[in-house]
């Protein structure tokens, strides 16, 4: 066994991209390239997550079509789909693959347009992502993913008395920090008024709590400790990944509230790291939702049960606050392309620990966390990265 | 394959009879509103079809304001307590988290595929 590092990491600009998946992502990739100081042919394989190309733009079998575009080509090549949290599944295996010595250098990347640039208006490309839930028993419903994360936070609501204006404090904080992100699609702040006079998505949620459609490609570079030495990029650990999941569909999950799998990856993650939720200092998480949010800080062990409602509002997860919650923006203000966003939260904290973040950076952060959430809340991973001594 | 397993098909028909068919476990006793060929809790395959209460609670629910393509909004979802098991749901009404609902019959999708209708 060896420990696995991001040697390189690199991300588009999220927001609408005018061009086919090969292209934008490989201005991810090139980008983790040069950031590593590799090319091409030094990669090992490839580690590739899309979520909905096949559904979104007639285009599947995308990993070996972009390893050809950015000078990879014959590596193996492997495409993961585990719908929003697609990209930090493919990143799981990359590291697996690493620390076992299959391969000493790899490419871990995603790629997704979901903004009508793919032709798609909102119906039909809320359509697609509501194939997410359960084809048999919970589509027919007409239950659509915003729908889904406001089942779970009503009944937060209901059992802790988390408010609108609760979750409409996690949109400004994000929008806030995404202010501070020129990656990020949205570039302007905003009041909880504003967030409460937008319409009803899904109940809580106004349009404003809800994660833009996105377009973008994020890529990182994962090399064995020994091999990394060798590079000119900064190495980042990788300190622990969980990886769980939850009873599909909704209905006969046990808690709705626990995002169960959360708590489970977290736990992996913490254990693999050696450490506790004490000991992280930046968090990237799922915040798909303003809700999800308030679920995740809980799961994720950053405050007691039932305060994640008031944690944004009290400024406890704000920049300068006492533990820092996407400080890229999120995906509720840096944008969310489905198959990119897992490792685009890992291309955050690589930079917060490299201490490259600029105005959003938090000081002397040694160790940070990334939770990134697939469907009804039924997958989650959970990553610590570290500073390399 | 076992003859007694409970299909989609077959909940699918009996739903739209008002019956609301779950299964419950031989071996553990646990109760699943969504049909599975395996036990959630234990992973037995010896699983009972059984028909589940048709009264319950609301446990959670939305009012969904943005439909997906096929569905006019807005019209709220619920996931419904039976008790024993929990199922998710068309609601109509005003009834809120832990007020008592019915079943009051189906709502069927384009395609032909009926989901529970909670009132
Ligand atoms: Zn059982």
């Amino acid at each position: 066994m060896t420990d696995a590092q991001i040697v390189g990491v690199g991300m588009t600009d999220f927001g609408v991209h005018e061009r086919p998946l090969p292209e934008l992502f490989a201005d991810a990739a090139f980008e983790a390239f040069d950031d590593a100081g590799v090319d091409g042919p030094d990669v090992d394989a490839f580690y590739f997550g899309n979520a909905m190309g096949g559904q979104t733009e007639d285009d599947t079998h995308l990993a070996p079509t972009l390893a050809s575009h950015v000078g990879m080509a014959g590596v193996p090549c492997q495409r993961y789909e585990d719908a929003c949290a697609t990209s930090s599944n493919a990143f799981k295996h990359a590291v697996r693959a690493v620390e076992a010595g299959q391969h000493d250098v790899v490419l871990v990347g995603g790629v997704e347009r979901c903004t009508p640039a793919t032709g798609l208006e909102t119906p039909a490309m809320t359509s697609v992502f509501a194939t997410a839930a359960h084809r048999q028993y919970e589509q027919p419903t007409g239950l659509t993913f915003p729908g889904v994360f406001a089942l779970l936070t009503k009944r937060h609501m209901h059992d802790h008395g988390t408010t609108e204006e609760d979750l409409a404090a996690v949109a400004v904080k994000n929008h806030r920090h995404g202010t501070m992100n020129p990656r990020a699609q949205f570039g302007k702040e905003t009041t909880v008024e504003e967030v409460l006079e937008g319409p009803i998505v899904a109940d809580p949620f106004h349009l404003m709590d809800c994660c833009p459609f996105s377009d973008g490609a994020a890529a990182a570079v994962v090399a064995s400790e020994e091999v990394a030495a060798a590079l000119s990029g900064t190495p980042v650990g990788v300190a622990g990944v969980g990886h769980a999941t939850d009873v599909v569909p909704i209905a006969d999950k046990a808690e709705l509230t626990a995002t169960q799998s959360a708590r489970d990856a977290a736990a992996q993650a913490y254990a693999e790291a050696g450490i506790t939720a004490d000991d992280v200092d930046v968090v990237e998480l799922h915040d798909c939702f303003t809700g999800a949010e308030v679920l995740a800080v809980e799961a994720l062990g950053l405050v007691d049960d039932g305060e994640g409602g008031t944690a944004a509002a009290e400024g406890r997860t704000a920049l300068g606050g006492e533990i820092p919650v996407n400080p890229s923006g999120g995906l509720k203000a840096k944008g969310h392309p489905i198959g990119a966003t897992g490792v685009a939260q890992l291309v955050e904290l690589t930079e917060q620990l490299r201490g490259e973040a600029g105005d959003r950076q938090v000081d002397d952060a040694t160790h940070a966390l990334a939770h990134n959430l697939g469907g009804d809340a039924a997958t989650t991973v959970v990553s610590v990265l570290e500073v390399v001594a | 394959m076992s003859d007694d397993r409970l299909t989609h098909d077959e909940w699918a028909k009996a739903v739209r009879d008002g019956d609301l068919l779950g299964q419950q476990c031989d071996e553990c006793g646990a109760v699943i509103g969504s049909p599975k060929a395996a036990c959630v809790e234990c992973g037995a395959r010896a699983l009972e079809t059984v028909s589940l209460p048709t009264t319950g609670t609301v446990y959670t629910e939305t009012t969904i304001g943005v439909a997906p393509a096929g569905f006019d909004g807005p019209y709220r979802v619920a996931v419904v307590d039976l008790g024993e098991a929990r199922v998710l749901a068309r609601l109509e009404g005003d009834a809120a988290i832990g007020d008592a609902v019915e079943l009051a019959g189906v709502v069927e999708t384009d395609d032909g595929d009926p989901a529970p209708l909670f009132s």
